[in-house]
């Protein structure tokens, strides 16, 4: 295994590809769609050199099925959408999670609701974080705002994946799909773990059963108890997020992704007139960083700028992780429109009064 | 005179106006009609000021244009 030290210039859904076949995976199931094309394309291209399986399934349901009998037999399987496509995926991901199936699941958003457009846009948050599919679940759903931290975050969550036994969701938004930038690749991983559930052939040991279907209802009551452990140990232990200037704010964004990409290019230009303002970017999205925000609240920040690529869904997190104790505004944008540093910095001085200090 | 002819192939173009912003004499600027990828292309509004400098060219990272000179 020898580490790759050398920086590639990449798109962003090409590279979350190579990382993915860094990762150990080698079952991809996909199904094309704007802005997230170019990973299926490379997914082509790619797995037949690493031996791995592509195959381009005949719509979204199909692909995200492909990966639920994929992931039974207990190797490492991925499938990609944007937001239209994703809606589609939904009824899988939550199979996927009552049968207790690791995978990696990408949404690459674009401008909705309905097939919308094929710009950039944040619209999905409830979608990935609230649910989406129907039962009781959570999936660790992880929102990286560089193509190195897309590169890194993608690795991760194959082992988080395999870890819990569950979905593991990477979100990002047609512009760091298509953005391209220098990445660092680990070296090849080999996904050897050994599995004790997977479906493998049961000659020579009695057979094993992966179903999400419990007729009775004390027995389902049971296994929902069983997932809700493991969903309040992903809580416990997979919370990541990261703070930029925070230390002295009197002010602070919350931005991820994209968002927080151009939130921190206007957080940098209020510093330099003056305005004593942080930049909080959570990285999981769930689980949510709720702590880390009301630490900070706690410490005096009274006031919040909320900025997103959607009419506000995020911040219905951050009103709960602050409880009252600070005031948050929010500045979203729709429909794939994707605010300017500058558009923030004004939003910044609205919330903090005209003077800079 | 060298002739400089500056070529945009718009249905390579995802819209991400890098060439608006490098060009030193307002040759480029974003178009309004879709193109074949569903994206809005950059577009030549200014042909005739293009010094053939290669700026958008260089930047572009979807390999949009190609520049020709007179010999």
């Amino acid at each position: 295994m020898t580490e790759n030290m050398h920086l590639t210039m990449m798109k962003g859904n090409e590279a979350l590809g190579e990382a993915a076949i860094r990762a150990g995976c080698r079952f991809f199931f996909g199904y094309p769609i704007t802005p997230q094309s170019e990973l299926p394309a490379y997914m082509a291209r790619r797995m037949p050199e690493v031996s791995g399986t592509y195959l381009q399934a005949e719509s979204e349901l199909a692909a995200v099925n492909m990966v639920l009998g994929a992931a039974a037999t207990g190797v490492r399987a991925m499938t990609s959408s944007s937001s239209p496509g994703f809606s589609l995926k939904q009824e899988g991901i939550s199979y996927m999670i009552g049968s207790q199936l690791p995978c990696v699941v990408v949404n690459i958003m674009r401008g909705g609701p309905g097939l919308g457009n094929i710009q950039p846009a944040q619209g999905d948050y409830f979608q990935m974080v609230k649910g989406g599919g129907h039962g009781d679940y959570h999936m660790v759903t992880l929102a990286p705002s560089t193509v190195q931290e897309l590169v890194d975050l993608t690795m991760l969550a194959f082992e988080l994946a395999d870890q819990y036994r569950n979905p593991v969701a990477i979100l990002g938004d047609g512009l760091l799909g298509q953005t391209m930038e220098p990445v660092r690749f680990p070296g090849m991983k080999e996904d050897d773990a050994e599995k004790d559930w997977a479906l493998t052939g049961a000659k020579g040991r009695a057979k094993r059963v992966i179903t999400s279907l419990e007729l009775n209802p004390e027995n389902l009551e049971a296994h929902n108890l069983k997932l809700q452990e493991k969903f309040a140990r992903m809580k416990a232990n997979e919370i990541r997020w990261e703070e930029y200037l925070c230390s002295d704010a009197e002010m602070v964004v919350v931005a991820y992704g994209t968002a927080a990409r151009i939130a921190r290019a206007a957080v940098d230009a209020a510093r330099s007139i003056g305005y004593k303002v942080g930049l909080f970017r959570p990285i999981s999205l769930w689980p949510f960083p709720s702590a880390g925000l009301a630490r900070l609240a706690q410490n005096g920040v009274q006031r919040f700028l909320d900025v997103e690529m959607s009419s506000g869904q995020m911040i219905e997190d951050v009103q709960l992780a602050v409880l009252g104790q600070a005031k948050v505004h929010l500045y979203g944008r729709m429909g794939g429109v994707v605010p300017t540093p500058r558009e923030v910095l004004h939003e910044i001085q609205k919330v903090m009064g005209g003077e800079a200090k | 005179m060298r002739e400089i002819k500056l070529e945009l192939n718009e249905n390579r173009c995802k819209g991400c106006e890098l060439c608006v912003q490098a060009c030193p004499r307002d040759v480029l600027a974003m178009g309004s009609n879709i193109n074949a990828l569903g994206y809005r292309p950059a577009a030549v509004i200014a042909p005739e000021k293009c010094t053939g400098c290669k700026a958008c060219a260089l930047v572009c990272p979807e390999v949009v244009f190609t520049i020709y000179q007179s010999a």
